[in-house]
């Protein structure tokens, strides 16, 4: 092995070790987990053992937002108070928007309820995992995760940058200060509908299908990967959009990433790197 | 007077074009359109796409459209005889409207992509069929109105049931964008599959003028004439809910096009119903071509729905309306 090599394999070794280094905490484990937000539903549901998790959103029996298996014995919450009391969780997890009246009623109540912030950008990602990895202690599965994001985001960025454009649902594309935008560019592709001062103006903008073809980008970004009809998505369906179907220059962000990009922020910006590796060598 | 209504008729003619042109070389893109026109429809140039792919089928869907609600509407108010009457008043929209939602409420597969259109066109003939139903044989205009109210409600309380038990809140802004009608990408396919329905109804209309002038007469005087008997206002009924159930189906709900056109074309035709539905027509293909002309250049972070500018048009018109007929002493 190439001394390059070696030191590469040892970094890939040392990080999951660095991470739960930072994440360790001392709390003893919670064994009755309550979420009050769809994305920690998915994340305690794919990561924590079923037996400590007594309740989760109703959106999470939702086959749209449904990842993992939801067990029997889980109750659907609508957000009440009243719901959770009698489950007398000894952890209730809520996010930053949303749940708050009854999260705040349960803290009164004395409930311990823990508030794991949202993910907007890759920063705030990381900050969530670390939030989320001081309550549930230590879990493996988060710690490897959170690990492997870091090394993806170690990775020096590729020097020649493709262009690529983010067409979403009802024509909005994502620019400067966005996850989706983060994730493009550190996977070597320079994002058209980005700020090109570098600032967080247009964050979320509107884009015309015949921006899209002027602007003619060497990789169209679709969102979701909806099979069923909706009128979001009839920009996607448009006819023009066929020739970058046909000559394989466009990649589906999954719909996770909209709701809970700690579920697959990892896997998107490795097959995004693939991707522009794949345009590359048909250039 | 007669000349110079001919004139303000040929005018309109002649803006149809003008305003054609308007519309393609409106969006956020700046194209050389000559140079386009020359790349031809099949050309793979960003502009030739540009114009051949987007702007054109938009803008002449906007025309379809358009054209669509302004007959229908002239063809309602004439079988109504009621100057408030509009396809809307018949169930015509809400039945394409409901069709829609419960599709979109139920997320059926999209299959080829015709199946929400077709279910929209298959709306209105439902709803137009009940109204025909519900008012029974020899039906006037009066009990044609209440049957269509009734079935309108129903229609209306079916649309708030499906709102209101939305599955998610993504199911909730589709149908609102639909009920808010929209022309944004819009492409060839959708043309086509209006197309045939909006000619279809069109012809209807065409084949029912002269039952339409009878009318004016009143009732009775158009049955001495030999338009008595319910094959005369069901084929015009039809022909309402082939153009405006195929206009909804792929624009969703666009209002006051059908209600305020006939209003402006109506002194310019001489009061003649026959007249009166080519020219509403003509300028309810005008008017929605520059409410979406107005919509292209329409800068904000959400798109403008067409159903929200029309609705601004509509509204002041109105208000004209009823200032000018209270100078008047008409009211």
């Amino acid at each position: 092995m190439s001394p390059e090599g070696a030191s590469k394999t040892m970094a890939a070794r040392l990080w999951p070790c660095l991470v739960a280094l930072l994440f360790s905490t001392s709390t003893a484990a919670a064994e009755r987990i309550a979420s009050l937000n769809l994305c920690v539903d998915q994340l305690l549901l794919d990561w924590v053992d079923h037996e400590r998790i007594v309740s989760v959103t109703w959106l999470s029996a939702n086959e749209h937002y449904r990842r993992a298996a939801l067990p029997e014995h889980v109750t659907l919450n609508r957000g009440h108070a009243e719901e959770l009391l009698g489950l007398e969780p000894d952890l209730v997890l809520v996010g930053q928007y949303g749940g708050g009246r009854a999260a705040a009623r349960l803290r009164q109540l004395g409930v311990p309820v823990v508030t794991i912030p949202d993910a907007h950008n890759l920063a705030q990602l990381q900050q969530q995992l670390q939030a989320l990895a001081a309550e549930l202690d230590d879990n493996a599965e988060l710690l490897r995760q959170a690990g492997r994001l870091g090394q993806i985001l170690q990775q020096p960025r590729p020097a020649e940058l493709l262009s690529a454009m983010i067409l979403s649902a009802n024509n909005l594309t994502y620019g400067s200060g966005m996850l989706e935008h983060e994730l493009l560019e550190r996977a070597g592709f320079r994002n058209l509908a980005a700020d090109p001062d570098g600032g967080e103006g247009g964050q979320l903008q509107r884009v015309m299908l015949e921006q899209v073809i002027a602007a003619e980008p060497e990789l169209l970004v679709l969102y979701g990967g909806e099979q069923t009809f909706a009128l979001a998505h009839l920009a996607a369906r448009h006819p023009v959009i066929r020739r970058y179907v046909d000559s394989g220059r466009v990649f589906t962000l999954p719909a996770e990433l909209g709701f809970c990009p700690a579920l697959v922020a990892a896997d998107v910006l490795e097959k995004l790197r693939q991707k522009r590796e794949s345009l590359v060598e048909q250039q | 007077m007669l000349n110079s209504n001919r004139i303000a008729l040929g005018l309109l003619g002649v803006a149809l074009p003008l305003a054609l042109l308007a519309a393609l070389v409106s969006g956020p893109v700046s194209i050389d359109l000559a140079a386009a026109l020359r790349d031809s429809w099949r050309g793979e140039s960003s502009e030739a796409v540009i114009l051949w792919q987007l702007r054109l089928p938009r803008a002449l869907l906007a025309i379809l459209v358009g054209a669509a609600l302004g007959m229908g509407g002239a063809a309602m108010q004439g079988l109504l005889r009621n100057p408030l009457a509009e396809p809307a008043l018949l169930g015509v929209s809400s039945g394409a409207a409901l069709a829609a939602i419960l599709l979109l409420y139920y997320g059926l597969a999209w299959q080829s992509g015709w199946w929400l259109p077709l279910l929209a066109i298959g709306g209105a003939f439902v709803a137009v069929l009940s109204v025909w139903a519900l008012a029974g044989r020899g039906a006037s205009a009066s009990r044609l109105v209440l049957a269509g109210v009734a079935i309108n409600a129903f229609l209306s309380a079916l649309m708030a049931l499906a709102l209101n038990y939305a599955p998610s809140m993504f199911a909730m802004q589709e149908i609102v964008f639909w009920l808010l009608g929209s022309l944004a990408n819009r492409g060839w396919d959708q043309l086509l599959l209006a197309l045939p329905f909006i000619i279809a109804g069109g012809l209807l209309l065409f084949a029912s003028r002269n039952y339409l002038r009878a009318l004016t007469l009143g009732e009775a005087s158009a049955a001495s004439l030999g338009f008595g008997g319910r094959r005369h206002p069901l084929l015009l009924l039809l022909g309402i809910a082939a153009a405006v159930g195929a206009a909804v189906a792929v624009a969703g709900t666009i209002g006051f096009i059908g209600l305020v056109v006939p209003h402006l074309m109506r002194p310019l035709v001489g009061q003649d119903p026959a007249r009166l539905l080519w020219a509403s027509a003509l300028c309810g293909a005008l008017l929605l071509l520059l409410a979406d002309i107005f919509v292209l250049n329409f800068v904000g972070a959400q798109e403008l729905r067409i159903g929200a500018v029309t609705a601004f048009i509509g509204a002041p018109f109105f208000f004209w309306l009823i200032v000018s007929a209270r100078r008047g002493g008409a009211l």
